[in-house]
């Protein structure tokens, strides 16, 4: 099969694996597989204590399909410990697609049990892509300073933004969908004061007695999730202004009703020119060069 | 924000099998997404390509908005409140109120929770008897009006 530099540009494959620095993808690595160790101990911690109801265990269809036996001690505490050993393993670089895939693997298990319970969440999606995808990149000599582009790299994050994008845009279509596809039901319904009344912590709750309020929240919400879809187009400082907005949806959720979609967040790296830390890095912190050579005749002799 | 494709730099080739399997894998993850929450089909079930369906429905001005606990009495007589929290009682909320259904049915399921909470809280009188009991916000044209508590299960401890 012959090889190519890079797909034609304005093709379908120049647009799912553009040209892209593979530095991006040792960097966004790295910060994910730091952010999947925070994440067994701080937002996906149920495995291990809920693998001792198994009468509460009901499969998800992943489970099912793959038969994967039922979560029990044993089981949580080896993939806590593989997820522990890949995660550090992925931090070294070595063996980036066969430590990356157990990572994934590990990973995805994990959050299938935690969901196994009642409650699914929607967070991890793009988390648990970038894991899958990543490692298809394989090796990137020099790591976070190399200076090597390719499409595999542009795929596997275009994978990762894809991921992102649909989290909030299916999102919309699902509140469409459920409401017999009238688009406005949602947005006029008092879905954020339910939210408000069951979590009386955040800033929410200076917002209910306005229910005006939290109706015109609900429609900007409703817009922003629609459009979402665009960022996967933009380029430059519209992507920027775009990530900054999210951004700041996403602190506005934290304050108001304590939901933070911190899994999702992280993967907004996909977008961002991680390439360039290591040389903005450099740049401020050059190598001390070698000592001046002492000039012969300040050296003092001594008898 | 994102880097622009330069002209002249060092470019890894792809191999046009390597082209074609990456832009169908793509187009079927997008395909799998889009069809996991545009369906009627699919439930949670399909995690990781089922719908996103959090906060996807709609109360109403009128309706009841309902926060699950769970409560214990201990052998010292006091009653406490067993947060439904994986730190606290090995278990969150929204697991339980998934489950209210079938712990109606048999409360004993309501081990988990007392069990839960008893291995974090070694020093503390155990659980007699637990309740799960849920707060009841009632709406009227979009603003609170009351708010009560009903028990929808209580389980005796047992060893």
């Amino acid at each position: 099969m012959s090889a190519l530099d890079r797909p034609p540009p304005g093709s379908v494959a120049g647009w799912f694996a553009p040209v892209r620095p593979e530095a991006r993808v040792a960097v966004l690595r790295t910060v994910l597989y730091v952010f999947v160790l925070v994440d067994v101990h701080a937002i996906i911690r149920s495995p291990i204590p809920l693998s001792r109801h198994p009468e509460l265990y009901r499969p998800l269809d992943l489970a099912v399909l793959l038969h994967l036996p039922p979560p029990s001690l044993p089981l949580t505490w080896t993939l806590y410990a593989v997820l522990v050993l890949g995660c550090v393993a992925g931090l070294s670089g070595r063996a980036p697609r066969l430590v990356g895939w157990v990572v994934a693997a590990a990973f995805t298990w994990w959050v299938a049990i935690a969901f196994s319970y009642g409650k699914v969440d929607h967070d991890h999606l793009a988390l648990v892509v970038a894991l899958w995808v990543l490692p298809t990149v394989g090796a990137v000599p020099g790591g976070w300073s190399s200076a090597r582009w390719s499409s595999q790299a542009g795929w596997a994050l275009k994978c990762v933004q894809i991921g992102v994008v649909s989290t909030y845009f299916l999102s919309a279509v699902v509140k469409t969908k459920n409401a017999g596809w009238d688009p406005t039901t949602w947005p006029e319904s008092y879905i954020l004061l339910w939210a408000v009344v069951r979590r009386p912590h955040g800033l929410g709750q200076l917002l209910q007695p306005y229910p005006g309020v939290l109706h015109a929240m609900q429609w900007f919400s409703m817009v922003a999730e629609v459009c979402s879809v665009v960022v996967l187009w933009l380029r430059g400082r519209a992507l920027l202004v775009a990530a900054l907005f999210w951004l700041g949806f996403h602190v506005f959720t934290v304050t108001v009703l304590y939901i933070h979609f911190a899994p999702t967040v992280v993967c907004w790296l996909a977008f961002a020119p991680l390439e360039r830390l290591a040389p903005w890095w450099r740049a401020r912190h050059p190598r001390l060069e070698p000592p001046v050579p002492v000039p012969e005749r300040a050296v003092v002799r001594t008898r | 924000m994102t880097s622009a494709e330069p002209d002249v730099v060092d470019v890894r080739p792809v191999s046009r099998s390597g082209l074609v399997w990456r832009v169908l894998a793509a187009v079927a993850l997008v395909v799998l997404l889009v069809h996991g929450s545009a369906s009627t089909r699919v439930t949670d079930a399909a995690w990781p390509l089922g719908p996103m369906s959090q906060y996807a429905f709609f109360p109403g001005p009128d309706d009841t908005v309902v926060i699950t606990r769970v409560y214990a009495l201990l052998a010292d007589g006091e009653r406490v409140e067993l947060p439904l929290r994986v730190d606290t009682a090995g278990i969150r909320r929204a697991d339980v109120e998934a489950r209210i259904p079938v712990i109606e049915d048999d409360p004993s399921l309501l081990r988990a929770v007392s069990e839960g909470w008893s291995s974090r809280h070694p020093t503390e009188p155990r659980p007699v008897e637990v309740y799960l009991v849920q707060d009841r916000t009632h709406l009227h044209r979009g603003r609170v009006v009351t708010v009560d508590q009903v028990e929808l299960a209580r389980w005796r401890v047992t060893p």
